[in-house]
């Protein structure tokens, strides 16, 4: 373990104030003595130079999957106050509102049997994937422009999904306060093409079974159960997210030192969020948000269309169990000493996990706290969980959003072949399906932090509830 | 000169250097490049750029971004990078070839160039730079 760390809970250790200079409040972060085997002493010093930040409420947070990034590490959590405080795009992340939603189906797993090669293939083709992948939709400027105010609601419009898909998103499938003004005529440029599109990296369409039920209760108010084909998408805002992070953060830059903020690390960047150039940032990053929750929502479409063709299903037999964003700022309402006070919450590699009665998740879900969830690696299990009183108290209503590398692209390019990874996938019942067998290489299983010891201690930290464990079947990647 | 592949867990770390900052540049594009496609050629696709920045380091970011800009919008790969400098600004001609999902597919999609820790370091053999590509 690292030096200058104190433990102070089972799972949960602080960085106290002055572990780098000039910390406002100290850090705090959960994390099993396992995992902690591999925690860099790079994403400590991320994690404290958060806590640098001009009005960083309480703590600089991160979640059991944290790891070195830029800015923010990954996992990072931290809230800030309207006035005193900062917004930055160093707590977001490149692609914003990258997220996840989970799907399921009427079908069993042998309902499967004999069809996985032909629904991959035709997913596979249905959906645009990879490095150059291109929409299959025609876009309009002005099309752009609805879809970065209404976000899913943009697509549902069209047909493209149904009016309960929108209840069962994070804020319903689109943040307020979009300012399109506030995207580049580049950003447009890179998103006209690209909607519905999954992308490369990580990003994954997966056909999943719900292997285990933890949590009855919960399983039966998400409407999941055992045995139950779901399907997963996990994908963000493409190039438009990529260009408007990156158009502000040069901005932004500069604005820093306008406003007396001294940064430890160029990619904190920032400023007040109640200034031209944090509105304009905010305005911006909303528009990217709303971007991704329509790309999923196009997605899902297509996905729908695929089973509901495949297998002789009704489209509105597969039902959305909810949509979370993990790479996202937004205004929300938490007990600050006792005070229900607005605070700008950043989650760079984070899911919100809002409890049983919190406003603003749906009716539907109110008892159990919202859906989370967390996609595995390619081949590893993903898991749906429910939000927690206890996130609401100690991590602004925040728990992990994956696995988290451990291993790098070069060393996983090295020590593992795509080809023999695809084949041994294939023969534990998963198929994969991607461009090449190169980028299977780079995201094999064994690159990631086992996403279960990540979940089971967002679990005992109760920052959320395991509610189902999710098993792969099969696998379309960019 | 050359360009690495260095160690990191999240994203891609790669060191560049140049014999002068001219040739730096050259190289810093064409290690994006690399991670993004792998192998390219020179196939008639020409292009030009031109940027102006405050700084070395501002200028390297936006010239690396303004690249990824282009090769998503106009699906073009580069190879090659005629670079000249004055100063912080910067104009370069661009030789490559249309994208080929058959052949450029064994990368990674970069999604920005990250300023964490990217600094251009004058040595005694010329300039070396560290740059983290975020995938």
């Amino acid at each position: 373990m690292l030096t200058g760390i104190n433990k102070i809970g089972d799972l949960e250790w602080e960085v106290p104030i002055g572990y780098v200079p000039e910390m406002r409040v100290p850090g705090r972060f959960f994390l099993s003595r396992e995992l902690a085997e591999t925690l860099e002493e790079g994403a400590v010093r991320q994690l404290a130079n958060v806590a640098t930040l001009p009005g960083i409420v309480k703590h600089s947070l991160a979640m059991p999957d944290i790891h070195w990034g830029y800015g923010f590490p990954i996992g990072g959590v931290a809230a800030f106050d309207m006035t005193e405080g900062v917004i930055s795009p160093g707590g977001v992340g490149f692609d914003i509102n990258c997220g996840v939603r989970l799907i399921t189906t009427p079908l069993t797993e042998a309902d499967l049997a004999g069809k996985k090669r032909e629904v991959i293939e035709r997913l596979f083709a249905a959906v645009p994937t990879g490095v150059g992948g291109k929409s299959n939709l025609r876009v309009s400027n002005k099309d752009l422009t609805a879809v970065m105010v209404d976000g899913a609601r943009w697509a549902v419009e069209r047909g493209l999904g149904i009016e309960a898909d929108l209840v069962r998103c994070e804020g319903e499938g689109a943040m307020p306060g979009a300012d399109p003004g506030a995207v580049s005529a580049k950003a447009r440029q890179r998103g006209l093409p690209q909607l519905g599109t999954l992308g490369a990296g990580n990003h994954f369409l997966e056909i999943q079974v719900a292997r285990e039920i933890v949590d009855p209760e919960a399983a039966k108010t998400f409407g999941i159960a055992e045995g139950q084909v779901c399907f997963m998408v996990h994908c963000g805002s493409r190039g438009l997210g990529h260009q408007v992070a990156t158009d502000h953060l040069r901005t932004l830059e500069s604005a820093a030192a306008k406003y007396g903020v001294r940064l430890p690390d160029r990619q904190l960047a920032c400023a007040p969020v109640d200034s031209p150039e944090g509105r304009a940032y905010y305005g911006g990053m909303v528009s990217a948000a709303n971007y991704a929750w329509a790309n999923r929502q196009v997605i899902m479409h297509e996905a729908r269309k695929v089973f509901a063709e495949v297998f002789g299903i009704e489209y509105d037999e597969m039902r959305l169990i909810y949509d979370v964003a993990h790479n996202v700022a937004k205004f929300e309402r938490h007990d600050v000493d006792g005070v229900l006070t607005e605070v700008c919450v950043h989650r760079k590699g984070a899911t919100r996990a809002f409890g049983p009665g919190v406003p603003g998740i749906p009716r539907e879900y109110a008892a159990v706290g919202q859906p989370v969830i967390i996609p595995g690696s390619m081949g590893t299990s993903s898991y749906l969980l429910h939000g927690t009183k206890a996130a609401m108290e100690k991590t602004w209503g925040s728990t992990c959003h994956g696995a988290g590398r451990v291993l790098s692209r070069s060393k996983a390019k090295k020590e593992v072949k795509g080809r023999e990874l695809r084949e041994q996938l294939a023969g534990a019942g998963i198929l994969v399906r991607a461009h090449s067998d190169s980028v299977l290489a780079e995201e094999a299983p064994d690159v990631y932090k086992p996403s279960g010891e990540v979940v089971r201690v967002v679990h005992e930290a109760g920052l959320s509830k395991i509610v189902a464990r999710l098993d792969p079947l099969g696998v379309i990647k960019g | 000169m050359s360009f690495e592949e260095l160690e990191h867990t999240a994203d891609v770390l790669m060191r560049v250097r140049g014999a002068d900052l001219t040739e730096l540049f050259a190289e810093a594009g064409r290690a994006m490049f690399h991670v993004m496609y792998g192998p390219c050629e020179d196939r008639g696709i020409e292009r030009r750029i031109e940027i102006e920045a405050e700084n070395l380091e501002s200028l390297l970011i936006d010239y690396l971004s303004e690249l990824l800009f282009v090769t998503e919008v106009e699906n073009t790969v580069f190879c090659t990078f005629d670079v000249d400098l004055r100063g912080t600004r910067l104009s370069a001609h661009l030789r490559g070839e249309l994208f080929d999902p058959a052949r450029h597919s064994a990368g990674a999609l970069i999604k920005g160039i990250s300023y964490f820790g990217l600094e251009i370091v004058k040595e005694e053999e010329g300039y070396v730079v560290e740059i983290i590509f975020d995938i």
